[in-house]
Parts: C-alpha cells; structure tokens; sequence
C-alpha cells in the first residue's frame, strides 16, 4: 500500500466528513432552530460521509465503497419512505434525530439490505437465481486490494475477519479508556450533567459507552473466532476451501454494515442498558437502542451463516484419512463452537427482535401493563449469552491445545478427552443459563437446578487444564512470543476458571451479582479464553499468511507490558466488587475509600492499551519488514507448515493424506500427513 | 438415477402419506373442538412432524451421498444437502423460541379465533405441501411439465395461504376480511384481535408474522425455480427443486405445529 494512497484516503475522509458535519449541521438547525456543534445529526452524516470517503481515497468506488455508499443511500431512501407514509397518516414525520424511530429502523434494514449489493457479495446468487453459472472460482486481485472488494478465497476473508476484529478491538479499547478515565476518581469529572453531546449528558454517555463497549467488543471477539477458524480449519482439515465460499464471504460482509450500526446507536441518542439490553429498560431507552438490536441482529447473521459454513467444511470437505480422531483439536473445537452459534443466536436476534416490535408495535411481550413479562425476556436471552461465551472461548482453548504441543515438542496429553471435552462443554452450556438470574425473580425452585448444572462445566473445562499441564510436564519448553501468549491463556483462564463457580453458588451470587468482582471474572475467562488465544494465533499463524515472522523482541514487550497490568486490573477489580463497587454506574461514593483502587485500575488499562499499540505497530510493519519466514516457522507437524509460505491461492498443490496421529511430537519416525508427491519421491 | 424404477411408487407414495396427513389433521380439529385434549394434540402433532420430516422433507437422504469423487454433482449436492439441512435447524431455534414465548405467556389459554378458519388456512399449506412433492417426484421422472404444472399449483396455494393470514387474519383488509370471517362463523363486532391488545394479540402477530415472512420466502424460490425449471436447467441437476421443496415442507413443518398453537389448545381468552 503506498504511502500516498493511504494520505489521500484520510484527506478524504477528513473533507467528506467536514461536508457531512456541515450539511447535518443545517439540517439539524433547520429542525432545531438554532446550532447546535455535538448534536446528533451532524456526528452522524461526519461518520458516514467520512468513514465512505476513506475507503473511496484508498481504493475508488468499488468493493466496500460501493457497499457503504449503498447502505447510505438506502438507509435515506428507506426513512425517507416511511416518512412519506407517516406524513399521509399525519402522524409526526421528524425528530431530533431527523427522522422518526420506525423510519430509522426501516431506512436501516433497507441500508443492509442495499449494502450486500452495493459490495457485491449478491451478484453471483443473483445470477445464479436466473439461471446463469459462474465460474467456482474469481481471481482476486493481486496485493492489498483484494482485501476491501468480495473474495471468495477463505484465507482472505480470514484475513477480512481478523483486521476488522483487531479494528473493532481498538473501536471498544477506546470507549473503554474514556470510561475508565471517568472512573479513575469519584464525583463526575468530565462526563457531567450539563455535557450535551449526541443527545446525552455525561452520565448518560457514559452508559452508552460503557454499553457499546461490551457488545462492540463481543462482536470483534466473534469476527475474531471467525478470522481465525477461516483462516485455519480448511488448512487443517485439507480442504482448497470453504464448502460454501459465496456464503463465506457473505458472513463476513454482513459485519459490516452491523458494525456502522452500532457505531450509530452511539451518536443517535445512545442507549443506557448495558449490553444486555434488558426490557423495560431497553423499551424506554433513546433511538440508539434500535440502532444497537440492529447491529447486534446483522451481526448474529454473520456469526450463524459462518458456523454453518464451518460445520458443513469439517463434515465434508477433509482430506483423505483424516477421521474424527485424527482431527487437530482446533477443528473439534470449531465445531463445537459453531454448534453453538448455529442453533443459540437465534434466540437473542429473537429477544431483541422481540423489544424491537414492543416498541414500534406497542406489542406486550415483555410489558407487564399488556399481559407481558420482563423475565421472559432475560431467559430468551441468556439462552444464547450464556452459550455464546463459549463461543468465544472454545476456539481460543483449541488454539492453547494446538499450539501447546508445538512449543514443547510433546504429544498432546489425553488427546481423546481434548477432543470430547470441547463437545461436553459445548452440550452442558446450553443448559445453565439461569445461572445469570438468580436475583431476577425467576421461579425459585429453578435456582439450585441451574446451579448444579453450571458446576457441572467445570468438569470438562478441568479436562483441559489437566491436558495442557500434563502436556507441558517435562518437555523441552520453548517461549517464544506465540508460546508466552499460550502460557499466558492458560493462567488467566484458570483465574476466569476458579472465580466462575462462586458465581454459581446461588447464596454467594445474590452478593457479587452486578458487582465488580463479576466484572473481573468475566475479563479474565474473555482474555484468557480469547484475547491472549487469539494474539498466540495471530504471532503463530503471522507467517504462514505473510512469509514474515512479527518482530520478536515488540512481541515480548506486548506480552510483559499487557499480563502484569490485566492481572492487575483484573485483580483489583475483583478486589473492589468484594467490598461492594456495584458495576454499571458512573460515579461511587467518595466514601467507600476507592478511589486509590479505580486510580490504579485506571492506569493499569492504559498500560493494556499502550501493549496493544505496540502489538498493532509490530502487525502493521511486519507485513513488510518482518524476518522472511517461508518454511517451517516453527517446526510444526501440522500440515499447514509442509508447504512454504505464503499459502498459495488455491492451498495444496497436492492434496495429503493423514497416515498418522497429529500431535505425535518428539517420537522419532511418527508422521502426521504425506503428500501424494513426496510419497511417490521418498519411496 | 439409479432407482428409476421406484418412481411411480413415489408419486403413489406422495398421495398415501397426504392422506395420512389430512386424517390426522381431521382428528386434532375433531379433538380439539370436542374433549381438548392437550396431550393427544401434541402427540399428533408429532406424528405429523415426523411423516413430513421422513417423506416429504426425506431427511434420510443426509446420510447418502456418492462418497467417490469430491468434485462430483452428487457430492456436491450432498454438501449443499447439508448445508440447507443446518440452516433448518438454525431457522427451528427461532421457531422454538417463538413457541416458548407463547406458551410463557398465554399458558392454556389461545387467542380467540375463528377455529374453522384456522382448519381451513391449514388444509390449504397442507395440499401445498402435497402438490410440492408431486412437482419434485415428476422432475425426478424425467417430466419437466409435470414439475411446472405441480409447483405452479402449490405456489397459487401458497399465495391463497399468505394471502389468506395478511387480509383475513390480520384484518389488513377489513372489506374483504368482514364477509369472509363472517361466513366462518364470527359474530358481527367481536372486538378485534390486534398486535397491541394485548399477550395474546402479541402471540399471534409474532408467530403468524415470522411464519408468514418464510412463506414469502418460500414463495420467491418457487418463482425461481419454477423459471428456471422451464428453462430446462433442472432436466439434469436437479438439487434446487430438491432444496425450495424441502424449504416448503419446512414451512410446512413449521405450522404444523404452529396451528394446534395458536387455534387449538387450550381455551380461547
Ligand atoms: C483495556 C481493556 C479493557 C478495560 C479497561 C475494560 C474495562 C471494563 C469495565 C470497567 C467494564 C464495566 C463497566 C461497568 O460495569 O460500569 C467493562 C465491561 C465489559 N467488558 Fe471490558 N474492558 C477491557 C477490555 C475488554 C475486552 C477485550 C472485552 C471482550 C473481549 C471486554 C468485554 C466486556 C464486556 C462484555 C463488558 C460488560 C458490558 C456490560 O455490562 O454491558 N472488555 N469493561
Ligand atoms: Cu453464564
């Protein structure tokens, strides 16, 4: 990417979102009778001409340009459709936020809609739906450039995957630094009452920051399990693609729009659930609300099309001999986890789905004033939030099993139960949801049920632990930077692990609900179960995408830089909420004596995010400057690192064949995959 | 190809299990309006499910498959097979929900309809359901204007059903809807059942509203198909009449357990 197509982009960016700032700073004095600088309208007509503009200046108008320039128009047009038909019922036709909330929500669905043709991920059904074939494959564009237009290639759109993860990762760090900094002393400092910005005052920016964070950060967790399993099981298992590539690419280029979604819950009025999106809450919070259900319904989309795509690969498409037990882990742990997503993201598009009509429809589910109930709400829910952490988890936990192995040139300890405990977690997760509502009001007798099921997790996930140390004892253990993020999994995952069953214990959980302690929980079993997991894979698989190792010494820095301080943070969250820091609140009693704890918790997030600048340079530079690495980066048996880096377009040139078991390391004479020609040569 | 010699007891087939289907679909109207029994509704319901599952939907052919080449038709369409399959699934999770919230919220009690009309809404998706399988059955016989003929049929059938739920139901249309429900037996001024009205107005919107949005759906791939089909393209492969009919029968499947749901169990608040 030269230099100059990147400045010209943001040069674009920055014009086309000072008009789009000035034409929705008229439109909005037009409604408004007056200026208004941080309103809504004039934030959101910067975001979107901008965020366009960009990707015009650094790749014209094409590919996601064209997408998002669709979605734009589409979502005006959709509005504007519903206003037209408002203004004939002689209902109200405008609102702060231009349009009205069904015209929003229309004019949203519409923008979708238009952005899968815009970017072009239709074409090839549509023609296909008339009746004409195409051709299976499309070349893609050399360089850089493929990566922002449709590729069929699973290796791009694993790429795709990954880089929107990360740049989502980044979108959520950042909401979280502004939040942190507000909590960092008591009383409200800078996200006061008589702040104005986007339609909310401090306090309640702070709620949809602190909201969006959450779900901006489970959706970049999602593209990021995506990013890896795309990039890696057709490798594994062999296959020269996904078993439905037009799919594939689909899944991914849904995220897109979502993420403009949610992007815009928070500059139209935002919303102060949390991401959890509780009624009736949720039923009364400001337009954002319906942006962010959107968002979070596309990207649902995107989770099931992939998972779908996933399963259909692993069941269909492996090489020769290669049976369910000669599976890598990190395929068995791909289908559990898409197992999951397939069939449990049904249930919160629903739920929110559900909200979505109790307000444009005055439907009662969840009101109790019509015969609804709110409860009802929180098990449609949980059905799918409680799975859906192991939807993060699992592919991480298959990555620490996968890699563990490589670095300390061991077999795989107790590769059987590995296998079975990735399904058994998988299985038992779908029935322990209510373990989130026990203060909720919800039929007693259903508490101790739910939490001897949740307990019952522990048993698989022990599975594991027993694996990796039996694994790791007496090897010949190497550390290099993928191998620091492994061990680094391991142990925050076992803090995430021991703190989790405390939770369940319904006369403990009615104290440390919505407390800090379970902030720190779930911070620990998320890094540990994906963000440490998925930086290994990142510095681990780096190569093999790129012929470039990522530089080791900034690796270690990340590494060193980031544990201590989310040990830290994690700690001394959990240490606050022991003693009574509710979650969810902007502001705490001076009184409590902890400022000192949130002053330290606060520098300690800034430590993460400096390590995670770090990481983000090291990825950027790498590409190009990183140490050639086009063989074997790391002595690995797996067939992915047989052939020289970087893959080639289509995968092998010849197809292997699994005479062996996968992580037979350190016996002499053991063999994983031949291929058919060195077969031929060797013998 | 090989089992040519199976067709015409296929096509026999089709017509057994419909009227299976339409006996039992008899008996639960019966049940329901005379000792309501909630277990034998359910019981039947299941039954019905699973004839629809095994020869409509024929979801044994997921384990078959030409296992020699990977790049084979038959292979591929195997992969596609299953993929339609998992997707099915996904979409039930919706379904289920749907079915959860109504039962949380209306118990044993249902939405106060005309329980004739919801008999007759029915058949119509139920004969749909058959002249689907015949269309797919001629196709496979080698009779591209049985195939058109067939699904011709059940789209007209299909749009009735869509039709029939949006206008009358829904109450979209008060002029048509008026006399028509009038002449299934609605007393003149009964209050209107709406989205906002309440639990049960809730209920009912949301699932025939879902199950409808698949009817359209379901509808479109008819059109396609039925375009395609007389263009010759499915002379040979034949797999996306397979899969718009096993989507049909889905929605099929769907309001079959859907319809005992809403005008069936229980008593009408
Ligand atoms: C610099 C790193 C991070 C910091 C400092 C941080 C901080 C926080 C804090 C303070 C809260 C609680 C807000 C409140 O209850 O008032 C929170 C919530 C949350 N965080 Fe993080 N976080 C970080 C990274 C992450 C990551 C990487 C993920 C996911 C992969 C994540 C997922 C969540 C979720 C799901 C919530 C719950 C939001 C809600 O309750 O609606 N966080 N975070
Ligand atoms: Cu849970």
């Amino acid at each position: 990417m030269k230099n100059n197509t990147l400045g010209r982009a943001f040069l674009f960016l920055v014009i086309a979102g000072a008009i789009g700032y000035g034409l929705g700073l008229g439109i909005d004095f037009a409604i408004r009778g007056g200026l208004k600088f941080t309103a809504s309208v004039p934030s959101a007509f910067a975001l979107l001409f901008g965020f366009t503009a960009f990707f015009f200046g650094l790749y014209g108008y094409r590919g996601i340009t064209r997408g998002l320039v669709f979605q734009v128009v589409g979502t005006i047009i959709g509005a504007a459709l519903v206003t037209g038909i408002r203004a004939l019922l002689k209902r109200e036709i405008i609102s702060p936020f231009l349009f009205t909330e069904p015209a929003w929500v229309f004019g949203a669905l519409v923008g979708v809609v238009s952005f899968f043709f815009g970017v072009g991920v239709m074409t090839d059904w549509v023609k296909w739906a008339r009746g004409i074939d195409t051709p299976d494959h499309h070349e893609d564009e050399p360089g850089w450039q493929k990566y922002f237009g449709v590729s069929l290639d699973h290796k791009v759109i694993g790429i795709q995957y990954t880089v929107t993860a990360l740049f989502l990762l980044a979108v959520g760090g950042t909401f979280a630094l502004i939040f942190r900094t507000e909590l960092a002393a008591s009383g409200l400092d800078f996200l006061t009452l008589d702040l104005d910005v986007f339609n909310q005052n401090g306090p309640q920016l702070y709620n949809t920051l602190m909201s969006l964070h959450g779900m901006i950060m489970i959706v970049s967790i999602l593209l990021g399990i995506s990013g890896i399993m795309n990039y890696v099981v057709p490798l594994l298992v062999g296959a020269h693609d996904m078993a439905f590539p037009r799919m594939n690419a689909f899944a991914f280029w849904v995220a897109v729009p979502a993420s403009v979604l949610l992007l815009l819950a928070l500059l139209l009025g935002g919303f102060d659930t949390g991401w959890t999106g509780y009624p009736p809450l949720s039923s009364r919070a400001p337009l954002g609300v319906q942006m962010f259900f959107l968002g979070v319904f596309t990207a649902g989309w995107s989770s099931i099309l992939g998972a779908l795509n996933v399963i259909a690969t692993v069941v269909r498409m492996r090489a020769k001999g290669m049976t369910a037990m000669r599976m890598p882990i990190l395929v068995w742990a791909s289908v559990a986890t898409s197992i999951i997503a397939l069939t449990a993201t049904q249930l919160i598009g629903l739920s929110f789905q559900l909200v979505m009509f109790q307000r444009l429809f005055g439907m009662g589910f969840f009101d109790p004033s019509k015969g609804g109930n709110p409860v009802l709400f929180q098990h449609l829910f949980w059905f799918y939030s409680h799975p859906a952490v192991y939807v993060f988890v699992l592919p991480g936990l298959g990555v620490i099993s996968e890699l563990l192995p490589v670095f300390v040139r061991k077999p795989l300890f107790g590769y059987r139960w590995v296998a079975m405990s990735s399904l058994g977690i998988a299985l038992v997760g779908f029935v322990v949801w209510a373990h989130h509502m026990f203060t909720s009001g919800m039929n007693e007798y259903l508490r101790v049920p739910f939490m001897y099921s949740t307990m019952l997790v522990a048993v698989p996930t022990g599975v594991k632990f027993f694996s990796w140390v039996a694994t790791m004892w007496g090897g010949k253990i190497e550390t290099p930077t993928p191998m620091l993020f492994v061990l680094g999994s391991i142990v925050v995952f076992l803090l995430g692990g021991v703190t989790g069953p405390p939770n369940a214990m319904v006369a403990l959980d009615l104290h440390l609900h919505d407390t800090y302690w379970v902030v720190g929980h779930f911070h620990d079993t998320i890094f540990g179960g994906f963000v440490f997991p998925f930086f290994a894979a990142i510095y681990y698989w780096f190569p093999k995408a790129t012929g470039r190792k990522m530089n080791e010494f900034w690796g270690k820095v990340h590494f060193w830089l980031m544990t201590p301080s989310f040990f830290a943070l994690t700690l001394g969250m959990m240490f606050i909420g022991l003693r009574g820091m509710r979650r969810r609140i902007v502001d705490y009693d001076p009184t409590l004596g902890f400022d000192g704890a949130h002053l330290f918790l606060t520098v300690c997030a800034f430590l993460i995010a400096i390590s995670i600048l770090i990481f983000f340079i090291n990825f950027f530079r790498s590409i190009k400057h990183g140490e050639p690495a086009t063989g074997n980066a790391w002595n690995s048996r797996s067939p992915e690192w047989q052939v020289p880096s970087p893959m080639p377009a289509h995968n092998y040139e010849v197809p292997f064949e699994v005479v062996g078991e996968p992580y037979d390391y350190g016996l002499p004479g053991s063999k994983f995959v031949e291929f058919a020609a060195k077969k031929a040569g060797t013998h | 190809m090989s089992n040519k010699q199976q067709h015409p007891n296929l096509l026999s087939q089709g017509v057994f299990i419909f009227v299976y289907l339409a006996v039992l679909t008899a008996l639960e109207f019966f049940v329901a309006v005379t000792f309501n029994s909630v277990a034998i509704l359910v019981a039947v319901a299941v039954v019905k499910g699973a004839l629809v599952l095994w020869y409509y939907m024929h979801v044994n052919k997921l384990s078959e498959g030409d296992e020699s080449s990977h790049e084979s038709y038959a292979y591929k369409s195997g992969t596609n097979r299953l993929g339609l399959w998992l997707f099915l699934v996904s979409d039930s999770f919706v379904f289920g929900g749907l079915m959860v919230m109504r039962l949380s919220l209306l118990g044993m009690t249902r939405p106060d309809l005309s329980q004739t009309l919801g008999f007759f809404v029915t058949a119509v998706l139920l004969i749909s359901s058959f002249f689907m399988n015949r269309g797919e059955v001629e196709l496979h016989n080698g009779n591209r204007q049985g195939f058109l003929r067939n699904t011709m049929i059940t789209f007209v059938l299909g749009l009735f059903f869509l039709l029939g739920v949006i206008i009358v139901e829904w109450h979209a249309v008060p002029a048509i809807a008026e006399p028509i429900l009038h002449l299934f037996g609605e007393p003149e001024g009964k209050p209107l059942l709406t989205a906002s009205s309440g639990p049960a107005g809730a209920a009912f919107f949301m699932m025939t509203g879902m199950h409808a949005f698949h009817v359209l759906t379901g509808l479109i791939l008819l059109v396609i198909v039925w375009i395609n089909g007389k263009k010759g393209l499915y002379d040979e492969k034949q797999y996306p009449v397979e899969a718009a009919a096993v989507y049909w029968h889905f929605i099929d499947l769907v309001w079959i357990f859907f319809y005992p749901a809403l005008y069936l169990i229980g008593t009408a608040v």
